[in-house]
């Protein structure tokens, strides 16, 4: 391991060319050892080609890359794990039904084959876990893990190879606001020990904590590297789109109307499991007004979602919207607007037309059926007036859906549900996958809703995204509403510990209008 | 070059590339089977030329390969119309049973009626016989959740043992003092026309037809063929847009039946007069083939059922100019819908890959929303 300060990983004009994509182009890269280096970029921007090329996968067609001052060609992975580059991938690379020590030497060659070397290698996890104060026992089947330890399991495992150059790849998106910190902490200690550190994520708040660097690629390219407490959100923003974007809170002027449009009284359900999911949630929103749901994911987020649209089934409780009582799906367009979470799944047919998936919901009322017939004719009106209207990238409404990008996908969904006005919108973390200009665009369609009067539930687990949207903030936890919160005075700790489910009297008091 | 002539382009390949598909399919077939022919010591040039002889060459050829299009044609809508809902109907050969007993019950009584009517009330009779067949297997598909692939396979070798039964003694189905179990005769007036004279060619053939035109209209142009299409495409879509899906399960798994019932009604209606044990022989499973081949398009589906047709008509010819075996002509059928799925396999491979390349494109262009 170098010494702090020194390069430890150098990537000259790293140039790679795919058919029809120029995913890198002459891209140079430095990383010191006792550095965190943020590496920032939109999908696409060409942060996983390089990053796979450092790891061996791909090959680079032009440009060198140095490890401490080495020149080296990396030409598969196992050559990159002996130079010590490890990597934490976002979707962990574990083998469920593997206990945490087994994972821990998968890959690695025994010393007395064919024996496997358990218990030394139990000693030396001890050693570590008890070093870098992580609690985790070496005989715990990864299956029954939490997600956070997981986390910690993939980060041991680079420790146990003796990793120098760590990559971590969107590392924060399944852990809660505390084990973010603890997690930085620990983030920080291997640096002032010598590791260097690749961290990537589009989260611009956590990279702008924990880096001590950033360098920002665009199409491709280096925009630039930056000092990180030289840079802003706003900044690292405009250098990754190439045009100033704002996603922070603008303050505006709330509502008059406090119409009841969404009232939720008491509800229960069970998930697809059968374990209860939601337990005597009460919920009201208003016209006008933009409720934002935090929380961590898996806690009855989906299933409240689901329960409004009319996809699950409550075992108690009642949804009205507008006074009508909701029970399954609501076929009325202008009652309810619905952005799901996985639009691949509950939004879109995957094989139909574009002008097929436009009229999905209403395929059966007239002018688009007629005594059982399909009209073609008006089908076909209806979606040229929609991919005009909402600029959707299609060259012909008869093109199959499959052929178009994820962001005219999610166009179709949006000029779909939101077309006929609906009186109340719920939006299930819309801007999951999403990068950072399309982001923009969906919490302008939200915020557009709302200004027209519409009541907006926004489901998100980005905290950052809820502050900045919501006029109120409920939090979620183990299918219960903690507390209510008035979005512009909220603190962002109170939040986090309702996350983690302390019930907070004082804030339901503070958020006061339920 | 304008991305938008190139996206039309690629559309324009994509159509190209399905219809292409089972015509590549079949001459890949065509030349690995004229491998096995010319291995087997016959000359494949000669051999082809008598199969298309045999199945085109005269007036008698080509209404054997009408008579033989007939079953497969109808077959394969019993299992093409289940592909566009996501469901597998294996059981064409055990509703080809029922439907043609049914059918049978009705023509052989006689019934004060016209003939056209008795004639009708056969071909419903043997819908509602492959209909009732797949009734059990269809609601445990739609509301159970059990494999229909399973329970409508299963439900053949009862098909096959039952109809059996049926024509055996005392059943009062069975024809008294024959050599081979068979029914009585079906009444002339209940059988379907003969179109061609001095041929066994029969009305069948245009009920084929005109039902692959019927589904193919609605499966496009209908709110049923709608629903249809989004269940297949998409369940979870479809339950979101208010479809019932189970329903939609159970009520295209019943037409499924219906269809394969027909094809068995009109083989005893139209060709064979009788019900005759173990008399579908397999054709329920070639239909399963054909709509394969076709991936399940109605109207592509008369075509491929004409050509799996010549294939068996042309095969005695084959057999006798030759001497190679008239099982060859399964043989080139079984290698047309390995090919096909071959095929489709690369293609799947090739779009993915294509995707991936465009997104990224795409995504890295950042063209905002």
């Amino acid at each position: 391991m170098g010494k702090n300060g020194d390069i430890a990983l150098r990537m000259v004009g790293i140039t790679k060319r795919f058919p029809g994509v120029l995913a890198n182009d002459n891209i140079t890269l430095e990383v010191r050892a006792g550095e965190v280096h943020g590496l920032l970029g939109e999908n696409g921007a060409g942060k996983t080609t390089l990053m796979n090329i450092l790891h061996g996968l791909h090959q680079p067609d032009s440009g060198n890359i140095q490890i401490n001052g080495k020149e080296v060609k990396i030409t598969s992975p196992r050559i990159a794990v002996d130079l010590g580059i490890g990597m934490v991938h976002q979707h962990f690379m574990l083998v469920d039904n593997l206990s945490a020590l087994e994972n821990i030497i998968l890959g690695i060659p025994s010393r007395r084959p064919p024996l496997l070397d358990l218990d030394s290698a139990r000693a030396r996890f001890t050693e570590l876990t008890s070093e870098y104060g992580i609690g985790l026992d070496p005989s715990t089947p990864v299956w029954q893990l939490p997600v956070g330890d997981q986390q910690w399991l993939e980060i041991l495992k680079q420790l146990y190879r003796k990793t120098n150059l760590l990559i971590l790849d969107e590392p924060t998106s399944v852990l809660t606001p505390s084990e973010v910190e603890r997690f930085f902490k620990t983030i920080r200690r291997l640096v002032d020990e010598g590791y260097a550190v690749i961290f990537i994520s589009h989260k611009l708040e956590e990279v702008l904590e924990v880096t001590d660097r950033i360098t920002v690629l665009r199409d491709g390219h280096v925009v630039g590297t930056i000092e990180s407490h030289e840079a802003t959100a706003s900044k690292l923003a405009h250098m990754m789109v190439g045009r100033p974007i704002s996603l922070d809170r603008v303050s505006r002027p709330s509502s008059e109307d406090k119409k009841e449009i969404l009232v939720i009284e008491n509800l229960c359900c069970d998930n697809d499991r059968g374990i209860p999911a939601l337990r005597d949630l009460s919920l009201t929103v208003h016209a006008g007004e933009i409720v934002g749901v935090a929380g961590v994911d898996g806690n009855g987020q989906r299933e409240l979602a689901e329960c409004i649209v009319g996809l699950h089934q409550p075992t108690k409780g009642s949804i009205r919207i507008i006074n009508e009582p909701i029970a399954g799906v609501t076929s009325d367009p202008s009652l309810l607007g619905y952005i799901p979470e996985d639009r691949s799944k509950n939004g879109l047919v995957a094989d139909f037309t574009v002008e097929e998936n436009l009229i999905l919901k209403m395929f059966e009322t007239s002018p688009f059926a007629r005594r059982g017939i399909l009209q073609w004719r008006e089908i076909r009106d209806r979606a040229n007036n929609l991919i005009q209207e909402y600029d959707i990238r299609t060259p012909h409404p008869a093109t199959p859906l499959r052929n178009l990008s994820g962001g005219n996908q999610q166009r179709v969904i949006v000029a779909r549900e939101l077309n006929a006005n609906p009186a109340l919108l719920v939006a299930s973390q819309p801007t999951r996958g999403l990068d950072v200009a399309s982001v923009e665009v969906v919490h302008n369609v939200l915020d557009g809703e709302r200004n027209r009067g519409a009541a907006v539930l926004f489901i998100s687990t980005e905290l950052s995204e809820v502050l900045a949207l919501s006029d109120r903030i409920v939090v979620m936890f183990d299918g219960q509403i903690m507390g209510e919160l008035d979005a512009e005075t909220a603190d962002v700790t109170l939040i986090g510990e309702m996350m983690l489910g302390y019930h907070n009297r004082a804030a339901t008091a503070m958020g006061g209008n339920a | 070059m304008n991305e938008r002539i190139k996206n039309v382009l690629r559309g324009f390949r994509g159509i190209v590339l399905l219809g292409a598909r089972p015509i590549l399919a079949i001459i890949l077939a065509l030349t690995v089977s004229a491998v096995l022919i010319w291995a087997a010591g016959a000359n494949p040039i000669k051999a082809y030329a008598a199969l298309l002889e045999g199945s085109f060459g005269s007036v008698a050829a080509l209404a054997n390969t009408a008579v033989r299009a007939t079953p497969l044609i109808l077959g394969g809508l019993a299992v093409g119309l289940g592909f566009k809902a996501g469901l597998w109907n294996i059981g064409g050969e055990g509703q080809m049973y029922l439907g043609a007993a049914t059918a049978t019950v009705v023509g052989i009584i006689p019934l004060p009626i016209p003939t056209w009517l008795h004639l009708l009330l056969a071909v419903v009779a043997g819908f509602a016989g492959g209909a009732l067949w797949i009734l059990t297997p269809a609601f445990l598909r739609a509301y159970r959740g059990v494999s229909e692939v399973v329970s409508t396979l299963m439900l053949n070798y009862v098909a096959g043992y039952f109809i059996s039964w049926l024509l055996h003694e005392p059943s009062p189905l069975a024809e008294t003092g024959t050599f081979f179990p068979m029914s009585p005769s079906i009444l002339p007036g209940a059988r379907l026309p003969i179109l061609v004279k001095g041929t066994s060619m029969h009305g069948g053939l245009i009920l084929a037809i005109v039902l692959g035109v019927i589904l193919y209209f609605i499966l496009r142009h209908t709110t049923f063929g709608f629903r249809t299409r989004m269940v297949g495409g998409n369940p979870e879509t479809a339950r979101y847009a208010g479809v019932d899906v189970k329903r939609q399960m159970f009520r295209v798994l019943l037409v499924c039946g219906g269809i394969g019932g027909l094809a068995g009604a009109s083989e005893v209606l139209g060709l064979k007069w009788r019900l005759f044990d173990y008399f579908v022989s397999g054709v329920g499973y070639e239909g399963l083939a054909l709509a394969i081949l076709v991936n399940g398009n109605p109207l592509s589906m008369i075509i491929g059922g004409i050509f799996f047709g010549s294939l068996k008509a042309g095969a005695n010819k084959m057999q006798i100019v030759t001497g190679i075996e008239a099982s060859m002509a399964l043989v080139i059928q079984a290698l047309t819908v390995l090919f096909v799925i071959a095929i489709g396999f690369g293609e799947r491979a090739l779009l993915d890959r294509e995707q991936q390349k465009k997104s990224h494109a795409e995504e890295s262009i950042a063209n905002g929303y």
